[in-house]
């Protein structure tokens, strides 16, 4: 599975799109199976939204003990906020979603991320 | 310290307007966000994984309450509450909005700060001595030097666009408290043989992906030509630099390449091509200079019986003062260092709360002059005797009394990957494990010194290339891990760090840190320290405790 995510321009804060909308939560990410069209033609649009957010990919998700959540430790610190400070950024809401990506383990890198890396 | 003219005052308002004039076009669609990242960039802001951060220069490491109150204005107001000193003696905001950023501007711009030349291929905030005015060490105030380099290298059109940026240390005691060799220019202030003030200028430092110490290219440079000859060494640069590769577009790959000496040659070259008319004119140097000499010490007895009340009363005092306090240069007063590295803290963070109280101090005890450390901690560099036991008093009512400054739990960390955009792995919460393990402070004092630094990428923000233990996160698969490396100082032994062995998982770094120190203790004659200890026993004995059981 797959989420498409960016930093919102004006805040800088980490967002998700859900059926042509940015939202701040992951647990409300729209899902896109991996060979799904729909995936790089939201990246596609998001492309387009230049005033409203920076840098859209595409991130890598796997089944975790207690959900779904990013392949990527990366991208589960950028859903989450830092692990040095557990009140700042989203995880500071709590609550059983925030708690499925704090469980969930192991690390790769999201190849939306790396094409990112690759382009500049 | 000095001060702001009418020209850089009204300066730094444009520079703020025009900010906000192009984060308005920016959230209007009228520029793109490569048109406009380079120009946020030049004014500190970054996009990093939560938020933006926005870099603010603290010049030379020196700052007013006025200053710091300041900071603990923005953290308090457009941040979380906190603010993140780093190894290059700057704070960076973690928590930062684009459209704050313009209003947070005007108000660094209110009280002489701002975050240009905080990020780009330019010259960088001069790094220099914590204890500048302070310590009978220096044979001249660095302060006087980096403010006239400040001065020059601020906006200077020649180099701002350099091949990658650029990094300058000023010292001027034989203790060096810079890490002067791994910077891209590193100064040593110092007096021939005649008793002339000069310079022993060394070129080619740095760390990154490709760490090397600066090689001293001039041995004794007349200090009144010091301009027209740092322009020879950046025009060298900026001709031969590779812009074509960034991996290899730092000064230090150039030096390296060409050989310390026919880089030299080119310098001097070109240095005659210049002439004098480029240097500084006496009158210039005299007006700066006369900013930083009016410092009202006190006629005071050298031995304070309140301190020695105390000393002798308190022994979380006692501890304090072995650890943090140091010698001044004027008799009754001391230099005070807090440390950020409380255990479990972020290694350089400071809350609003904590900023406004060593503001306070630094008000009424500490003549107005606060410092920051490239070791991410801060100093109060002139304290009356009488005044430290309460100094320490007000520091430990606001968690700031750790009494560790070079020893095993001050640990520098960069941000890693908790909010950086480019590292690989955290180095946050492997500090905290070290720190966690050596909490004890009794061991920490018989370890003795022993400096840790962690940088989560290869950039090496964390100075893991010059620290005794160096730790370098890696990116396995995705996974974590972390490369040791022993052998390392950024001080006037400077050394480069070798690896010890295979990256390490998370978990097991403090167990090895562990082993490291053991087999230190072991190894120990005398007064060695850790780094002396390496240094004569070599790396077998230390590999041979961490990978043993890889065997």
């Amino acid at each position: 599975m797959k989420a498409l995510t960016a930093n919102r321009l004006i805040d800088g804060e980490v967002v998700f799109w859900q059926a042509g909308q940015w939202v701040e939560r992951f647990a409300d990410a729209q899902l896109f199976a991996d060979d799904d069209a729909a995936g790089p033609a939201a990246v596609d649009t998001a492309k387009t939204q230049p005033t409203v957010i920076v840098e859209p990919y595409l991130i890598d998700l796997t089944q975790g003990p207690a959900g779904l959540a990013p392949v990527s430790y990366r991208e589960r610190i950028r859903a989450l906020g830092p692990t040095n400070e557990p009140t700042h950024g989203k995880q500071a809401e709590g609550g059983a979603a925030i708690a499925a990506l704090q469980a969930a383990t192991g690390a790769a890198r999201s190849t939306g991320r790396v094409d990112l890396i690759r382009r500049k | 310290m000095y001060s702001y003219d009418i020209i850089d005052q009204e300066f730094l308002e444009d520079r703020a307007a025009e900010f906000r004039g192009q984060v308005v076009a920016r959230l209007a669609g009228d520029i793109t966000e490569d048109q406009f990242k380079p120009l946020r960039l030049m004014n500190g802001l970054y996009l990093q994984l939560h938020a933006y951060m926005l870099r603010v220069a603290v010049p030379y490491g020196s700052l007013n309450p006025t200053q710091f109150r300041a900071f603990a204005h923005i953290a308090r107001t457009w941040d979380k509450g906190y603010g993140h000193f780093t190894t290059r003696q700057n704070i960076q905001f973690n928590w930062i909005k684009l459209g704050d950023t313009p209003d947070i501007l005007d108000h660094l711009a209110g009280v002489q700060m701002h975050a240009i030349q905080t990020s780009g291929n330019c010259i960088r905030n001069v790094t220099s001595d914590p204890y500048a005015g302070a310590t009978a060490q220096e044979v001249d105030d660095p302060r006087v030097w980096s403010e006239v380099l400040r001065q020059w290298s601020t906006l200077h059109p020649e180099f701002s666009y350099l091949p990658r940026k650029f990094k300058i240390a000023v010292t001027a005691s034989e203790i060096d408290r810079t890490a002067a060799r791994a910077h891209d220019i590193g100064l040593k202030v110092l007096r021939g043989a005649d008793g002339a003030l000069g310079f022993e200028v060394m070129v080619g430092g740095g760390q990154g992906r490709t760490p090397y110490l600066a090689p001293t290219i001039k041995p004794f440079l007349p200090a009144a030509r010091l301009i027209s000859y740092l322009e020879a060494i950046l025009r060298v640069y900026n001709r031969h630099g590779r812009r074509d590769n960034s991996y290899k577009a730092r000064i230090k790959i150039l030096v390296a390449s060409l050989g310390a000496e026919e880089f030299g040659r080119q310098v001097e070259e070109e240095w005659l091509k210049i002439g004098e008319g480029r240097d500084l004119p006496d009158t210039e140097l005299a007006r700066i200079r006369g900013s930083f000499i009016r410092v009202p010490f006190e006629t005071a007895p050298p031995h304070s019986d309140i301190f020695d009340a105390e000393h002798a009363a308190d022994r979380s005092f006692a501890r304090f003062v072995r650890n943090n306090v140091k010698a001044h240069k004027q008799p009754g007063y001391a230099i005070v260092e807090i440390s950020l590295k409380a255990p479990g803290a972020t290694p350089g963070d400071a809350s609003a709360e904590q900023m406004d109280a060593v503001a306070d101090l630094a008000e009424r005890y500490g003549l107005s002059d606060i410092r920051v450390t490239h070791e991410q901690n801060l100093v109060l560099p002139h304290v009356k005797l009488d005044d430290v036991p309460a100094v320490h008093r007000a520091l430990q009512s606001v968690g700031l009394a750790t009494s560790n400054i070079s020893l095993i739990s001050d640990i520098i960390a960069c941000p890693g990957l908790d909010y950086c955009a480019l590292a690989n792995a955290r180095a946050i919460p492997v500090a905290q494990a070290i720190q966690d393990r050596f909490a004890d402070a009794d061991r920490a004092e018989d370890i003795g010194e022993l400096k840790i630094k962690i940088s989560g990428c290869i950039n090496a923000c964390g100075h893991h290339h010059i620290g005794h233990i160096g730790v370098l996160g890696v990116d396995k698969k995705g996974e974590e891990f972390y490369q040791l490396s022993l052998g390392g100082s950024g001080a006037e032994d400077a050394s480069l760090a070798s690896i010890l062995g295979p990256a390490l998982p998370a978990d097991k770094v403090a167990d090895a840190v562990d082993k490291l120190v053991e087999t230190y203790l072991g190894l120990r004659q005398a007064d060695e320290r850790f780094l002396d200890t390496f240094r004569r026993a070599g790396m077998a004995p230390f590999k041979e405790a961490v990978y043993a059981d890889a065997h």
